[in-house]
């Protein structure tokens, strides 16, 4: 059993993408036309295994799945996903699910489980939140990823000082603390809200939250 | 002898005469001559010769005198001898006949009106274990017993009732030593000379005769009884008469009476209407061919019933220098029931495991026909959505149509093939490509095979020869070889399991399903009890699988063996005969 491509190509295109991965080529074929009616791009594999080969793009995705796979089961599937790190919303079908199994999809952070066969305005909502999720996902990914570029625009003293700030510290405290003068912690202060492109104090304990910067050790972190 | 002295006497008569009559006139010549005629007288001459003549005849007269007295003498010598002679033989006959009357092997009673033994002889009385002289003057009842004794008393009273008229019966006697002998008696009653009757018996010994006669009754007796046991009869067929004889057993058989002989048209119409045809050509050409033959009917009897018969004749040259057949029919009725009955407990037990084996995999089945279910479903939906576009994307609707044409009928297919399975039809044999049937149940086990991570391989010959066959039990038979090994692959962790159909021909071009694991494999002590009823290696198994398998196998004229593997595993496989033009 092969995996038919129901799209012509994994490309650049920005339109989210649903992958699906099922033994049954009657099942693919179904699901295919029905994403493809509401104007969703599919794409679609016979095997855990043809899906595992193909460079996923990055798009906003979801990956529907068939819990009965030959060779590699659905939920260990699951699992391996996990650990090559492949972050992607899951949604399983089953034939006949059991609450067991599907406490365990859940458990390992499914999206959603449909039992076979399921309405289609079902699965099309699991669909659009498991797309929406991982846009979500993918957003706050790219939010991260710039204040991590902007965070490492910092020198070591202001990293210093914002950590200190985020923890709420005065600057006169923030001063004591690392043996500056009042006015200079204030200047880093400046430098830090204009780098890191913070409109406010609570934007930039956000920010720090995200980054991750503990005060505990009052280290700078990279 | 008689007769020639007699002529002889009567000739010397006639020489006395003449003698007599010469002496006479030479007596007379003499007496004339002495008076005195003439000498040298003619009529002196005449007396002379005349006397001459006389003595002359006188003297051959005394000769013959002689003679006669001689004669006489001898024949009254001899006539005292053959008296001697005839006394003698008289004597002589009379010691045979008596030796006769007492030593010759008949019994001789001479019997007074009342029962009286008058005269016996020696080997009546000596086959009797009696002397003569203990048997004279007493009652000859006493040796008949008891219960022949009315019998005797009754004979003779008939003899005595028709004097003159011989009479004859078989009645047992018995001896002093109390052992019986059987005899034949002729008797007849006669008045004596003193006006008395009396009975004359001869017995002749025929205890022998009995015996065989009594040997041969009880072994026809056997041979009826177990005629009738068996429910076997017999028949004698002479093809030229067309004479057909039977034995009692035949007759009860076939519910006609008995008779001497029996016709064949006779037979025919108590045989079956519907096998009447065949059985009248096996009749035909056993009687162009003479040759041994065996047939299986059916009988249908007046009173609606059938049975079922089967005959078996073997031709013989008959005494006559012409063929007859000899031949045995049993009323097999009661087998052919029990075959039948046999037959359909065997098919409910098929039946049983099948469900059994089909709720075993409900769980495949389930999903089997699920699949294509959701395919509808959602190319249904699928549809409704393409056509809601607007414009209507016609193309994308109709090839979801087509889609849910192919996936209800796959349903369909699916659940017809449960539907098989689990129906309790009857035998139903046609003509099959293996590889199909093995296509379809594998379809139902697919994802048991998934379930267990099992590969499949299959390995069918294409160009397989079409068998004769139960498309529904031979799928049976490859459903449980095929959930035996997978279920015998349960355990194995360190290898790939894997499951292996093939199918070619064997080297009697035979059809041949082989079913290959790699699982637990065959114990060694279990190898012969494999195929036993109730025999299981499975904690939740009935043992009925492989049981069954091997008689479904063997009523279509295959074998069903298993054989381990030289690596781990075991191997099933079996034979299916081809289709034969002609085979029913």
């Amino acid at each position: 059993m092969t995996g038919r491509r129901t799209s012509p190509s994994l490309a650049s295109a920005e339109d989210p993408i649903v992958f699906v991965v099922d033994d049954d080529s009657s099942v693919r074929e179904s699901l295919s036309s029905l994403f493809r009616s509401v104007g969703l791009r599919v794409e679609a594999f016979g095997s855990a295994h043809e899906f595992l080969q193909c460079k996923l793009p990055n798009v906003p995705s979801c990956l529907i799945l068939d819990i009965r796979l030959p060779r590699l089961s659905g939920l260990d599937f699951q699992a391996e996903l996990a650990k090559a790190d492949i972050q992607i919303p899951v949604i399983f079908m089953t034939g006949h699910g059991d609450i067991p199994m599907t406490v365990r999809a859940m458990k390992a952070g499914a999206v959603d489980f449909l039992t076979k066969p399921f309405r289609d305005q079902d699965m099309l909502d699991a669909v659009t939140a498991a797309i929406e999720r991982d846009r979500n996902s993918r957003d706050e990914a790219k939010v991260l990823s710039n204040l991590h570029e902007l965070f490492a625009t910092l020198t070591p003293r202001e990293r210093q000082v914002m950590a200190l700030v985020t923890t709420g510290l005065m600057n006169k405290q923030i001063a004591a603390e690392i043996g500056l003068a009042e006015i200079t912690v204030k200047i880093h202060r400046g430098h830090i809200m204009r780098k890191m492109g913070a409109k406010s104090l609570p934007d930039l304990v956000r920010m720090a939250e995200l980054l991750e910067i503990g005060p505990p050790s009052g280290q700078p972190q990279t | 002898m008689m007769r020639e002295p007699t002529i002889k006497s009567w000739r010397s008569a006639e020489q006395w005469l003449l003698g007599s009559m010469a002496l006479a006139l030479g007596v007379v010549a003499g007496i004339w001559l002495l008076l005195g005629p003439t000498p040298m007288a003619a009529p002196h001459f005449a007396a002379l010769a005349l006397l001459i003549a006389a003595l002359a005849a006188s003297l051959i007269l005394m000769g013959r005198v002689g003679r006669t007295r001689r004669q006489m003498e001898a024949m009254l010598q001899g006539r005292m001898s053959a008296e001697a002679r005839a006394t003698e033989t008289l004597r002589n006959s009379e010691a045979q006949w008596k030796e006769v009357f007492e030593h010759n092997p008949v019994m001789y009673f001479m019997v007074d009106a009342t029962g009286t033994v008058l005269s016996v002889n020696t080997f009546g009385a000596a086959q009797l274990g009696y002397s003569v002289s203990e048997l004279l003057g007493k009652s000859v009842l006493r040796v008949f017993p008891a219960e022949e004794q009315r019998a005797a008393q009754s004979n003779v009273a008939v003899c005595l009732e028709n004097i003159g008229q011989p009479h004859n019966w078989e009645i047992c006697k018995v001896r002093k030593d109390g052992s019986a002998l059987w005899v034949r008696e002729n008797a007849k009653a006669v008045r004596r000379l003193d006006g008395r009757l009396i009975v004359l018996i001869a017995c002749e010994d025929i205890t022998e005769r009995k015996q065989a006669e009594n040997a041969l009754r009880q072994s026809e007796m056997y041979l009826a009884e177990a005629q009738r046991l068996s429910r076997t009869g017999s028949f004698g067929w002479r093809i030229a008469s067309g004479e057909v004889i039977w034995s009692e057993e035949t007759f009860r058989m076939f519910g006609y009476d008995k008779a001497p002989s029996i016709k064949h048209a006779t037979i025919f119409q108590r045989v079956h209407p519907d096998d009447r045809a065949r059985v009248e050509q096996t009749i035909d050409r056993a009687s162009r061919d003479g040759k041994d033959f065996a047939h299986g009917y059916r009988l249908l009897m007046p009173d609606g019933s059938v049975k079922h018969v089967h005959a078996t004749a073997r031709a013989v040259m008959g005494a006559s220098g012409e063929v007859e057949f000899v031949g045995a029919v049993t009323d097999v009725t009661a087998r052919k029931r029990a075959e039948m009955e046999l037959h359909e407990a065997q098919a409910t037990l098929a039946h049983v495991t099948r469900v059994t084996a089909l709720g075993e995999l409900a769980a495949s089945i389930a999903h089997e026909v699920n699949q294509p279910l959701a395919a509808v479903v959602t190319n249904a939906a699928a549809c409704r959505r393409w056509l809601d576009r607007k414009p209507p994307d016609l193309k994308e609707a109709r090839g979801t149509l087509e889609s849910i044409i192919k996936d209800g009928n796959r349903a369909g297919e699916v659940i017809q093939r449960v539907r098989a399975l689990v129906n309790k039809a009857p035998d139903q044999k046609a003509v099959l490509n293996i590889n199909d049937v093995i296509n379809e149940v594998i379809s139902l086990v697919q994802h048991e095979l998934l379930n267990h991570r099992i590969s499949l391989r299959l390995e069918l010959s294409p160009a397989l020869p079409l068998a004769v066959a139960d498309r529904v039990q031979l799928q049976q038979v490859i459903l449980n070889l095929v959930v035996n090994g997978i279920e015998a692959m349960q355990p194995v962790m360190d290898r790939p399991r894997e499951l292996v159909i093939r199918t070619c021909q064997d080297d009697l071009g035979q059809i041949m399903v082989t079913v290959k694991d790699c699982g637990v494999g065959l114990a060694a002590e279990n190898a012969d009890r494999l195929f036993d009823a109730f025999f299981t290696t499975k904690s939740g198994g009935m043992g009925m699988g492989l049981s069954i398998c091997r008689s479904i196998v063997g009523a279509h004229g295959g074998r069903l063996s298993a054989s381990g593997n030289s690596g781990p595993g075991a191997t099933f496989h079996f034979t299916l005969p081809l289709d034969q033009e002609g085979t029913p």
